[in-house]
């Protein structure tokens, strides 16, 4: 059965290729473009991955990324953060809240596809 | 003891002795007499009675008289002759004695005053030469007291307890802080008074001004460098003053020749400005980075994708297509957005200052004279309006330009036409012959402004475009066809309100804002009493009233006072304020002190001014003549205000009376001309209170010369007066 994996942003320019690129590569994608609509599709589509946008509206996905922990069962599921800011601080506070990697935009496609790959792999 | 009861004192003596020695006198004699004679004596006196009688009176008279011609010949002149000696050497050398009395007693006054004379003389001759000495290392110390009061930073010195020494304009308009007092006056409501809240000044304690938690955690860290042995002993802090603004505090300790702590010094700059360009630009630089990054994802994922999946579908690969367009917009946008953003806040630190165009020609016209040898004629104008310039800047610009013009055309005269034309001023610069070629023009846009070693490190566009300008070449439909290039500037309509910067003018004397003298001052100690006079500080204030009975009533309707600090009176530091007393002012009490019903309407009322005279006079003794009087003015009004004076006082009424006893009058008036002093502002608070200090400042030597030296001294030997017995 293929991976199911929610791609959180509410750039659409930015989830169009990447939505395109998991499909590609065989997974199965849900989109949602704010950190509400990230947590409802976590209840109930249960990803196994999720690439987590860090600035959202509303709820950002450091905040999305503390729910989802907070949840018993979330050691199945993956997350890495995609970051606009490139700061380290940020990337250091999303990975003590649970983050499994992150991806600094602009990233190539090969990146994005090989981290995926390699995180579901581990599960 | 009074001069009369010495006198009457003097006369019950004088008659003791002489009543004592004729009793003896007439006992040894009847001792010596036979009966018969003693026989004949007695029926002798009782015959004569009223003859002997008589005769013994007058003889008494006449020795009363006597004495006492005798004492207000010699004795009483004498007594006052000592005072009035004292006065001439200690106090007012002018001071000429004016006495009657015996022609030995004259004899001796013409010579004092002639003594007096030539004292005067060569103690003018004396300090005429000092004064040219020290001539020139006060203009130094000016200069340099000016400079400090001039600076942009604040400056503050504080001694080892904190107390203010030093310090400058900028200063005191960062840390005093006004306060809105509401005209309490039904009339007048809803007006609004500024007045001080926070008094800043010599002799005040930091602490009342910055929050004593940060300069003692300031003076910890600079202590703690020290041990250490830190090169940079400064410790910086950070403070919010009046109207919000940040204020970043440089804390430097300064020490003695033997290493000791003797205060530090306070550097105080206004960051808010910085910091608000600083997180600006900030914004700006992580807003750009963002924006560059996200659109940049999308193009880079979208390009790779179309690359990687070469069969993706039609619809698919028109979607991609469009996302790249998009986004390289977006970037395209972001960029210009951007740009002129940061573009505008550097500006902001390029200051153009508002001034009227024609002022900006004529610096045009006398450097391009000076500096290419151009002559400009101002032709006709009706551009009075205001621009935004730096002027230095926009006239090397135009300078430059015409000098390119005249290498480009050889023309050496041009003439200027100023019009205003909507929201714009055109400055024409108008020749005879061809017209500048717009692509020339725009070459020279990129070039450096400079005339040989003089220069500008800026494009001539930078500084059109700074100034929101437009420079273009024209040519006039006209049939004598001119040629000209014309300046576009954008007017003002409003012109700003601009903070107005005093022309700064070298004070004649020492300055007032700072005395060295004053790191040995006592601080806030319990044992003020024990202070000398000379080391304290104090308020001189006087109050007008709308009559002389506190408890019948009478209101305080001004009330003036100026600081006393090191023996010097700070004009600096005054306190001058009308009030409104919410009765009606008599008119015998206005023909004293000149103030109207109208003025003091829509001032405020005692319950707002006495806090904030409270507050002027914190840590200081207080000072006044008569003070019984305004004492008991502000004690009344303890109740309704709130407000307690608890500050030490001493009375110049008092004082006067203990250096001169033997004079007759002590008001104010009388006292100031037996001191030499010239009161400005007679009978009102504040003029009063500055000639009460003076006359403070000249009894501390005449209390000295009595031996009374500290402020519980002084208060002593006030008490033991006649006057101090006189209650309100």
């Amino acid at each position: 059965m293929a991976h199911k994996i929610l791609i959180v942003d509410d750039e659409p320019n930015i989830v169009v290729p990447l939505q395109f690129l998991m499909e590609q590569n065989g997974y199965a994608v849900m989109v949602a473009e704010s950190g509400e609509e990230a947590i409802e599709a976590y209840l109930k589509f249960k990803p196994d991955l999720i690439l987590l946008d860090i600035m959202l509206p509303g709820i950002d996905g450091f905040e999305v990324c503390q729910v989802i922990r907070l949840e018993p069962d979330w050691g199945k599921t993956r997350i890495i953060f995609l970051t606009a800011m490139g700061r380290e601080v940020d990337i250091a506070k999303g990975m003590v809240l649970g983050a499994d990697d992150y991806i600094t935009k602009p990233f190539s496609n090969a990146e994005v596809v090989k981290k995926v790959k390699d995180l579901l792999d581990k599960t | 003891m009074k001069i009369k009861n010495k006198f009457w004192l003097f006369v019950a003596a004088s008659l003791f002795v002489v009543v004592a020695l004729s009793t003896v006198l007439a006992y040894l004699f009847w001792q010596s007499l036979t009966p018969t004679e003693k026989n004949f004596i007695t029926l002798f006196n009782k015959e004569n009675f009223i003859y002997v009688f008589a005769g013994g009176v007058l003889l008494l008279a006449c020795i009363g008289f006597g004495i006492d011609g005798l004492f207000h010949t010699y004795i009483i002149p004498i007594i006052k002759l000592t005072e009035d000696v004292t006065l001439l050497n200690e106090v007012n050398p002018s001071h000429r004695i004016k006495l009657e009395g015996s022609k030995e007693i004259n004899q001796l006054v013409s010579a004092i005053n002639e003594c007096a004379d030539r004292l005067q003389a060569s103690q003018i001759n004396i300090q005429q030469k000092i004064q040219l000495a020290k001539a020139e290392a006060e203009e130094e110390k000016n200069i340099l007291a000016t400079f400090l009061e001039e600076l942009p930073e604040g400056v503050v010195i504080c001694n080892a307890d904190g107390r203010l020494i030093l310090c400058n304009q900028q200063a005191k308009r960062f840390l005093s802080r006004e306060r809105q007092i509401p005209s309490d006056n039904s009339a007048d409501a809803g007006q609004q008074v500024n007045h001080m809240e926070r008094f800043v000044g010599l002799g005040r304690s930091i602490f009342s001004i910055i929050d004593e938690h940060l300069i003692v955690h300031a003076l910890d860290e600079i202590a703690s460098k020290i041990d250490r042995g830190e090169p940079n002993v400064a410790s910086y802090f950070v403070f919010v003053c009046q109207d919000e603004k940040l204020l970043r505090v440089e804390a430097v300790p300064i020490f003695n020749q033997q290493r000791e702590s003797t205060g530090f010094l306070l550097i105080l700059k206004d960051i808010t400005q910085q910091i608000e360009i600083d997180s600006h630009i900030n914004y700006l630089l992580e807003s750009l980075n963002r924006g560059i990054r996200s659109s940049l994802g999308s193009i880079r994922s979208t390009i790779e994708a179309i690359i990687d999946y070469p069969e993706m579908s039609l619809h698919q690969l028109g979607q991609f297509r469009s996302i790249i367009h998009q986004e390289s917009q977006q970037l395209n946008d972001l960029l210009n957005r951007t740009m002129s953003d940061y573009a505008f806040h550097i500006h902001s630190q390029w200051p153009l200052v508002q001034m009227p165009v024609m002022d900006l020609v004529q610096f045009l016209k006398n450097k391009a004279e000076e500096k290419i040898n151009v002559a400009i004629e101002l032709e006709r104008t009706n551009g009075i309006c205001l621009i935004k310039a730096d002027s230095y800047s926009l006239v090397m610009a135009l300078t430059f330009v015409l000098k390119k013009v005249t290498e480009a055309v050889g023309c050496q005269t041009y003439n200027c036409r100023v019009e205003k034309t909507g929201n714009f001023v055109n400055i024409d610069l108008m020749w005879e012959g061809d017209a500048l070629k717009i692509e020339t023009l725009r070459k020279w846009d990129h070039m450096m402004i400079a005339f040989g070693k003089e220069g500008f490190p800026l494009t001539l566009k930078e500084v059109v475009g700074h100034h929101k300008g437009e420079l273009w070449s024209y040519s006039s439909a006209a049939p004598d066809s001119q040629s000209y290039l014309r300046l576009f500037l954008p007017v003002i309509e409003k012109p700003e309100t601009i903070p107005l910067r005093d022309m700064t003018i070298l004070p004649e004397g020492r300055p007032e804002f700072y005395d060295f003298d004053l790191f040995n001052q006592p601080g806030q100690t319990p044992e003020l009493d024990n202070q000398r006079l000379t080391d304290l500080t104090y308020t001189v204030f006087d109050t007008e009233t709308t009559g002389l009975d506190p408890r019948g009533g009478d209101e305080i309707i001004a009330i003036g006072g100026i600081r006393l600090v090191n023996g010097r009176l700070l004009r600096a530091e005054q306190f001058s304020q009308l009030v409104d007393p919410e009765r009606l002012i008599p008119a015998e009490s206005m023909e004293i002190h000149g103030i109207s019903q109208e003025m003091v309407k829509g001032q405020p009322t005692i319950k707002s001014v006495l806090p904030i005279f409270h507050e002027f006079t914190k840590d200081s003794i207080l000072v006044a003549h008569n003070a019984a009087f305004d004492m008991r003015m502000l004690q009344v009004k303890e109740k309704s205000t709130g407000v307690r004076f608890i500050n030490p006082v001493l009375d110049t009424l008092l004082i006067s009376y203990v250096v001169h006893p033997a004079q007759d009058n002590h008001n104010l008036k009388a006292i100031a001309e037996r001191l030499g002093i010239n009161i400005y502002g007679r009978h009102t608070a504040l003029g009063d209170a500055i000639a009460t200090g003076e006359i403070f400042l000249r009894f501390i030597p005449l209390l000295a010369k009595k031996g009374i030296y500290t402020l519980k001294e002084t208060r002593i030997a006030c008490q033991k007066t006649f006057y101090a017995r006189k209650k309100y």
